[in-house]
């Protein structure tokens, strides 16, 4: 589809034309105004605010340098066209898409980015990778915000000190020379799986053979890295194969949760969860786990333990399924630990079905245990799938590169407070606020300090930073990091295939990307466009002409000629037992946590991740799955916990952690936190769940730009949204802690006795026995296939009345509809970010979420569903319930409610079915909004797009919101904000309606690329079947929407609406929705206690 | 014996409806007197505090105009919230006066007299107010005019199926004949005020007004014949106009909105918070101009009595809501009454509904509550507050909690959701100060007619005509 840009070929004859006087004198002058015309029109842009004509100038630009992203493989001028000139190959207001693929720690994502006029505006998963299969998770649909992100760096600055790129270039060259054998030398960076980075650090180890190389990723923890390495031998990554797992034990591991970056394994565990008719199998997953997560709500079986009860839960696991097999490995690898000294509460039954069940099936099981437990608990698990021979059938052992050389981030705390570091150089991330507390002991005090204090010790501290933030603060340089999208680039994915990352725009403010700093560092000359990636991709040694496989590799977005190598599977308990031994006696003495004494658990954020994402507005607004928090975390914790401590959702608690350390003065150190409780059913009792990520100060940003004035009277948090968990966090215990008494002495949770304002979308989690979630236990539906029918309580309608309106004929040819899978759905809101950046919704601020006036146009109800009846609003809680989630959109009703309401018809149905808004039409009473059973309708109470939303500062604590002072601020978005939006949806104004569309834009650009195709030749003018879908639909990782014709009965959406499982909801309304679900199973073990308290989400209902 | 004077001699006797024996000239005196005489301090007092208020009320309008809904409380799923229900409190308000004028007036209730200027003046300022909350309440006002049938250039017409659109031409042609009855019957007091003028300018804008007006039998002719079809033209509209505003929740699916007794019901509580606004409004006047012979304990007593007969029809109404609820089966309906009595919003239900609207007129079973002023006024002043809390439990108790739990939500009115309501009373106090400042608040000509002197048969009560000081006996 691309082509190559050509001006046509000189005349060949004799006469020479010119086309001013100025080429045909060719004076210098003419010559200079060439030269400055195009080249220099990106530095503009450093200081100063965007022109239409600069905008317009730099899209030209790097709409050129995109397609060059081909075009220079076989041509390599660079040419930088002026849009004002035209750009041959585009035509205006058709879509270009790039693959390309996003970095992430645990393996990237291969993508496809949409742009127009050279901005890219959206992101999809690469079809054509396995990695991805099209899908895509929240991080990777909300990373193109980032690249639009009004507060990121733009200026290079020396100790403070507004600088340039060339006194930096100057500074780096100046440097090399200084460093001599390089054992000054440092480098802090974040997991990148990027070759060609992983290559130049290779080189830059000849130049520098004494420098430290430190990785450091705060929500990655090198106990399965360092498991995998003892069990299975160095350079390999275990990856599970869910479509050969029939039973799951999750052991606190949320391997759903696509935010870790492996969407290939979530889509293929939940391919087994497809059921089309009742002699369909399905998988069946336990999970043990202290809080609720979205790998939780799927579960059959769902234990809730303390995060630092797991080990002795896996020990007596083991215990079982050795005495259930007879292994002799297993059993001896027991036989050198030493019994727990407690073991948690719970059913003896539930170990013991699950054991049976597992050995059961034998070679189509599945141990995971999560990478934030212990070594010990990771060898347990493996040890466990050995005995079980899922090694090889469900659990492969890919080759998977892993540098040895790799220092932790202690380990380079360690030189740096001997002073050893001279030279720094950090990679992203934001040490000073994410680093481990106490991270090393100042030599001279003997106290332990942070990283804060340990770089002070570092003489040249240069940042690459995205933002500027503390790191930058107290570092001599900082230079703008480019963005993924801006970037030359390669990466391997999570399954370890090779990927490309080119980039879809110039850097906005001129920031520079890892390898280019590296290449720098190395003394080479700059390197404009892919040269450095291509020097890596070339030792690949594609096969046939290097610039057709070069080109296929950037088409493709991977290469597939790079082959990825599996192990055969060999468990080493021999080896595995010594480290077991070794490290079981921390763990088996760690006594049960108590109310007294409760444990702490750090987990990264379902939105902000590990706050790498803070400045994320779409993010920060997106409800988290399981609290439907936006903007804040919170301290989550058990009803009953909750209970003792006389705290309800929204009270400050302080949490304080005592260390056995003492500090100066002799007393013990303490870490505290004050945040918000959030009471959470299903929540391990005694524990303490915090996520990471919030509480992000990024210097000189002042407020959010989108508001969140999270804690204005809660000091210890000031103006950021949420808490820093950081500040209780330290390399001994990263992920949770416990009082061992040994290095922790106390921990305390108690009231604060202040209220704090959360923002969640969803404060009623009873389904009140309405026949809202259909679910069924798999056996239940085998017996009746009609069940959906049965527990709809009265929404199943005897009978359909007619209606006494006349309705538009749905004569289209075609006629759109959905289907939304509840059984595949794990409420990750990929969907509703990928909404939000098709459709141009807006972010509303903190303060607009909390009432209830979020503009998503997808959202995603969860309810908590439990055999035992509660009564939420007598403030009883489900002790330990089960989750469900209903994703919940415009239904796009036949007979629809909203449309006969409206006075000024500015809601009407299209002959194709779709009911539609004129956004110009509409006046904005809102009866729309009131008379739509789903509450689907979004009304823009203030102009969202148009004025600043959220806390602005005038004075100290003193600030305002500028949504509710909008004739006094400034109208307009910025500039680069708009960049993002998509130009065939309308921004809307304040006072109208709005509401999901179905992706119109979609459908409408999928006919007339028909008719356009189809022309006069007045052949068949149908969509090709299934040949597009909605924003949401291609989102989702686990194809749990389809959106399709309906009328065609071979349509994926029309299978899917024959299925037995189909149902409407409030069909006795007579609203013939569009949109139906499919009802949910679970497949319990029918010998397992706890069976009895699943799928009850319609059990009311049903009575 | 009908029409004589209950006396010891003759207890069956009719209380006359103006008592003392107030002559033509008394009358006039005494309420033109109101008009021509200097405006009295505590006037003044009252008009600047309204006013201000009104004012603010005014400013918190521009306010919301110019910056967003958003500055109200309303949210998803509370589309509506004060802002409708101001609205029907008004509307309802506004239908005591069209009701006495009209209804009392063809059903020959001669007691109306004394009441129905005022109460007719109440209704339309009362139906202004009431505009104002549809008419603001939108998100973009300055394109409202999308509701009025103009032809326009993108051929989109009105959307004649949303109660929304009945509203509007419901309200507007209800201000309208109720704005030509009350000038009608203003007339010829006019030409009285104009023919005492002491100014030209006076005499000058009262002629204008008064049309012409000369007493003559040929005016009085077509006058009679003039408000006789006014009446008939407004007595359908009492009833249509709050039948059409409970269809914006009638023709709705919510559950506790889709009801068919909602058009009865809610005329029903219409009258009764209208009068009980009526009685608000008069038993203050009556004290201040000393109108106790024109308004008599008679007056209130009656009004009282339609207060406990439109109050049990919403009682009733309410009790057969809950009825209904169970006997549909429907569970999201039954869930809609129940979480109205134990729901978030349950004081409201108990104080509002219960308390003031149910129980508070019971005390006018009894004649004594009915005679004490203090007991009138009490009542009254329940049920003015009792009316508006249904209709917001109505409006947000349908709202708040509809069919999918996941989407429920509450409401929390913001300061400018209760100034622009306070603003409005302000409004409402103030353009009825002005009125009782420069026209005639009482219909003199009306209650001359009632007077025994307009009957020429008229004698003497120790006379032996058996038409006594109750008036004239035509029926």
């Amino acid at each position: 589809m691309k082509r190559v840009f050509q001006h046509p070929p000189e005349q060949l004859s004799d006469k020479k034309y010119w086309r001013s006087l100025g080429e045909y004198s060719n004076t210098p002058e003419f010559r200079e105004w060439l030269e400055r015309e195009f080249p220099a029109g990106a530095s503009e842009l450093e200081e100063n605010d965007w022109s239409r004509r600069d905008f317009m100038k730099l899209m030209g630009a790097s709409m050129a340098l995109a397609g060059i992203g081909l075009t220079s493989c076989r041509r390599p001028e660079l040419h930088l066209v002026p849009f004002t000139k035209s750009v041959e190959w585009t035509i205006p207001g058709k879509f270009l898409y790039y693959a390309t693929a996003m970095p992430r720690r645990t393996g990237a994502i291969p993508l496809v980015a949409t742009t127009v006029d050279g901005r890219p505006i959206k992101l999809e998963g690469n079809p054509l990778h396995p990695a991805s299969s099209g899908g895509t998770d929240v991080f990777a649909q909300a990373s193109l915000l980032d690249l639009y992100d009004p507060t990121r760096s733009r200026r290079f600055s020396n100790h403070g000190k507004e600088s340039t790129r060339a006194e930096f270039d100057a500074y780096i060259d100046k440097l090399r020379s200084q460093l001599g054998a390089g054992d000054g030398l440092a480098f802090l960076v974040e997991q990148v799986h990027s070759p060609t980075r992983e290559r130049l650090r290779t080189e830059l180890e000849k130049a520098f053979p004494k420098m430290t190389w430190c990785v450091y990723e705060p929500a990655l923890s090198d106990a399965q890295n360092y498991a995998t390495g003892v069990s299975f031998g160095e350079n390999v990554r275990l990856l599970p194969r869910f479509d050969r797992a029939d039973v799951v034990l999750a052991l606190d591991s949320d391997f759903l949760d696509c935010g870790e970056g492996d969407l290939a394994a979530a889509r293929a565990f939940t391919a087994r969860r497809r059921v089309k008719s009742a002699g369909d199998s399905m998988n069946r997953l336990y999970v043990v786990e202290n809080r609720f997560t979205i790998t939780g709500a799927m579960a059959d079986h769902r234990l809730r333990l303390p995060a630092s009860q797991i080990p002795t839960f896996t020990y007596l696991l083991a215990g079982k399924i050795g005495a259930l097999t007879k292994d002799s490995g297993l059993v001896s690898l027991l036989g050198t630990l030493t019994a727990p000294s407690a073991t948690p509460e719970f059913n003896e039954q539930w170990l013991t079905e699950l054991a049976n069940d597992l050995v059961a099936k034998s070679g189509s099981s599945i141990v995971l245990a999560g990478q934030q437990q212990p070594v010990v608990v990771q060898l347990l698990a493996y040890a466990i799938n050995s005995t079980l021979k899922n090694i090889g059938r469900t659990i492969v052992v890919r080759e998977f590169p892993r540098n040895r050389n790799n220092k932790s981030i202690l380990q380079l705390a360690d030189r740096m407070s001997r002073g050893e570091i001279k030279q720094l150089f950090i990679f992203g991330g934001d040490p000073v606020y994410n680093a481990p507390r106490a991270l090393a002991l100042d030599p001279d005090k003997k106290v332990p300090i942070d990283w804060a204090d340990l770089q002070k010790k570092v003489s040249d501290v240069v940042r690459l930073g995205y933002h500027e933030d503390e790191t930058s603060a107290i570092s001599q340089w900082h230079a703008p990091m480019a963005h993924y999208l801006e970037t030359w680039g390669d990466a391997l994915a999570a399954d370890g295939s090779y990927l490309s990352i080119q980039p879809m725009i110039l850097p906005l403010f001129g920031g520079l990307s890892e390898i280019e700093l590296l290449n720098a560092l190395l003394g080479r000359p700059k390197v404009e466009g892919p040269g450095l990636i291509q020097e890596t991709f070339r030792a690949t040694r594609p096969s046939g002409d290097f610039q057709t496989a070069w080109s296929k590799f950037l088409h493709d977005g991977f290469a597939d000629h790079v082959q990825l190598h599996d192990r055969p599977a060999a468990f080493n308990a021999v080896a595995a037992g010594g480290p077991a031994k070794q490290l079981w006696s921390a763990i088996a003495v760690s006594p049960p946590p108590t109310a007294e004494s409760p444990e702490i658990v750090f987990v990264r954020s379902y939105a902000m991740d590990d706050g790498r994402y803070s400045n994320n507005g779409w993010l920060q607004e997106m409800p988290d799955p399981i609290t439907k928090l936006t903007w804040d975390n919170g301290a989550m914790m058990s009803p009953n916990f909750a209970a003792s401590l006389g705290v309800a959702t929204g009270d400050l608690v302080q949490v304080t952690i005592a260390d056995s350390a003492r500090d100066a003065d002799g007393q013990p150190i303490r870490r505290e936190l004050v945040l918000a409780a959030i009471v959470s059913p299903g929540h391990a009792e005694n524990s303490v769940t915090i996520s990471l990520g919030y509480g992000r100060p990024i210097a000189g940003r002042g407020p959010l730009p989108y508001g969140g004035d999270a804690a204005a009277d809660n000091p210890p948090t000031g103006d950021v949204p949420g808490f820093n968990a950081y500040f209780l966090r330290t390399a001994a215990n990263p992920h949770f802690v416990v009082a061992d008494g040994k290095t922790i002495e106390s921990i305390k949770v108690s009231k604060v006795g202040k209220k704090y304002p959360l923002s969640i979308t969803q404060d009623h989690w009873s389904i009140e026995g309405r026949g809202l979630v259909r679910e069924a236990k798999l056996d239940e539906y085998r017996e009746d296939n009609n069940f959906v029918e049965k527990c709809a309580g009265i929404d199943e309608p005897q009978k359909y009345l007619p209606s006494l309106y006349t309705h538009p004929p749905l004569t289209g040819q075609q006629q759109w509809g959905m289907v939304v899978d509840l059984n595949v759905c794990t409420g990750c809101s990929a969907c509703v970010i990928a909404c939000q950046a098709e459709n141009n919704v807006p972010v509303v601020g903190k303060l607009q979420v909390s009432h209830g006036r979020w503009m998503h146009w997808i959202r995603i109800d969860r309810y908590f569903a439990s055999a035992k009846p509660f009564n939420e609003d007598n403030g009883e809680f489900p002790q330990d319930p089960e989750i469900v989630h209903q994703p919940m959109m415009c239904q796009h009703c036949e007979n629809a409610p909203c449309e006969t309401v409206c006075p000024v018809n500015a809601t009407i149905h299209s002959e194709d079915g779709l009911n539609v808004m004129a956004y110009n039409r509409c006046v904005g009473t809102r009866y729309c909004a009131n008379n739509c059973p789903f509450k689907v309708r979004r009304f823009n109470f203030f102009d969202y797009n148009q004025r600043p939303v959220g806390k602005k500062k005038i004075a100290g604590q003193f600030g305002i919101y500028e949504e509710y002072i909008a004739p006094f601020t400034e109208k307009g978005a910025p500039d680069i904000t708009k960049l993002q939006k998509n130009p065939n949806v309308t921004v809307r104004m304040r006072g109208v309606m709005e509401k999901c569309t179905f992706c119109v834009q979609r459908i409408e650009e999928a006919k007339i690329a028909t008719h356009a195709r189809v022309g006069a030749s007045g052949g068949d003018l149908r969509i090709p079947r299934d040949s597009f879908t909605s924003a949401c639909a291609q989102a989702c990782p686990h194809e749990a929407i389809t959106f399709g014709d309906i009328k065609d009965p071979e349509t994926k959406v029309s299978k899917l609406k024959a299925a037995d499982r189909n149902y409407r909801l409030l069909d006795y309304l007579n609203v013939k929705a569009r949109t139906s679900y499919l009802a949910r199973l679970r497949n319990p073990n029918p010998k397992m206690p706890d069976a009895g308290n699943l799928a009850v989400a319609c059990s009311e209902a049903k009575t | 014996m009908r029409g004589e004077a209950a006396t010891a001699e003759r207890p069956l006797a009719r209380v006359p409806l103006v008592l003392n024996r107030r002559n033509f000239s008394w009358i006039t005196e005494r309420i033109s007197g109101v008009v021509e005489d200097r405006a009295p301090r505590w006037w003044w007092v009252c008009f600047t505090i309204t006013a201000a208020i009104a004012m603010f009320g005014l400013f918190c309008i521009g306010y919301q105009i110019s910056t967003g809904v958003g500055v109200w409380g309303n949210n998803i799923p509370n589309g509506w919230a004060w802002d409708i229900t101001n609205f029907v409190f008004w509307i309802g308000i506004g239908h005591a006066g069209t009701l006495i004028s009209a209804i009392l007036y063809l059903l020959r209730q001669r007691w109306r007299t004394s009441i129905n200027r005022s109460a007719e003046a109440m209704t339309l300022f009362a139906v202004m107010c009431a505009a104002i909350f549809p008419g603001i309440h939108v998100g973009r006002v300055w394109m409202a005019w999308y509701l009025a049938p103009i032809p326009n250039n993108y051929g989109i017409w009105q959307n004649f199926r949303s109660p929304l659109m009945w509203d509007v031409f419901a309200v507007s042609t209800y201000f309208t004949v109720s704005v030509l009855f009350w000038y009608t019957g203003l007339i010829p007091d006019l030409a009285t005020l104009r023919d005492r003028a002491t100014t030209k300018i006076k005499k000058f804008l009262f002629g204008v007004f008064a049309c012409g007006w000369r007493g003559s039998n040929r005016n009085w002719r077509h006058y009679e014949m003039a408000y006789l079809l006014l009446a008939g033209l407004s007595t359908p509209l009492v009833l249509s106009v709050h039948s059409v505003v409970s269809f914006d929740f009638a023709a709705s699916i919510l559950p506790s909105w889709h009801t068919t007794i909602f058009p009865p019901y809610f005329v029903a509580g219409a009258i009764f918070g209208g009068f009980a606004m009526v009685l608000t409004l008069l038993i203050p006047a009556r004290s201040i101009f000393k109108l106790h012979d024109i308004i008599t304990p008679q007056h209130i007593d009656k009004m009282a009595k339609i207060i406990l007969l439109t109050g049990s029809f919403v009682s009733y109404a309410y009790t057969m809501e809950f009825f209904v609820a169970w006997y549909s089966g429907n569970s999201y309906e039954r869930f809609a009454f129940w979480n109205r009595v134990l729901g978030p919003y349950w004081w409201y239900w108990w104080t509002g509904m219960l308390f003031c609207n149910v129980l508070s007129p019971q005390l006018f079973w009894f004649r004594w509550c009915r005679r004490n002023i203090l007991v009138v006024y009490f009542v009254c002043m329940c049920v003015n507050a009792g009316m508006w809390f249904e209709r917001f439990i109505i409006i947000v108790g349908g709202l708040h909690r509809d069919f999918i739990p996941s989407s429920w939500g509450l409401f929390i009115p913001t300061w400018v959701d209760i100034w622009t309501f306070i603003g409005t009373l302000g409004i409402f106090t103030s353009l009825f100060l002005l009125f009782i400042r420069f026209l005639p608040m009482i219909a003199m000509s009306e209650v001359k007619i009632v007077l025994p002197d307009a009957d020429p048969h008229a004698h003497s009560p120790n006379g032996h005509h058996p038409v006594q000081a109750g008036g004239m006996q035509r029926i």
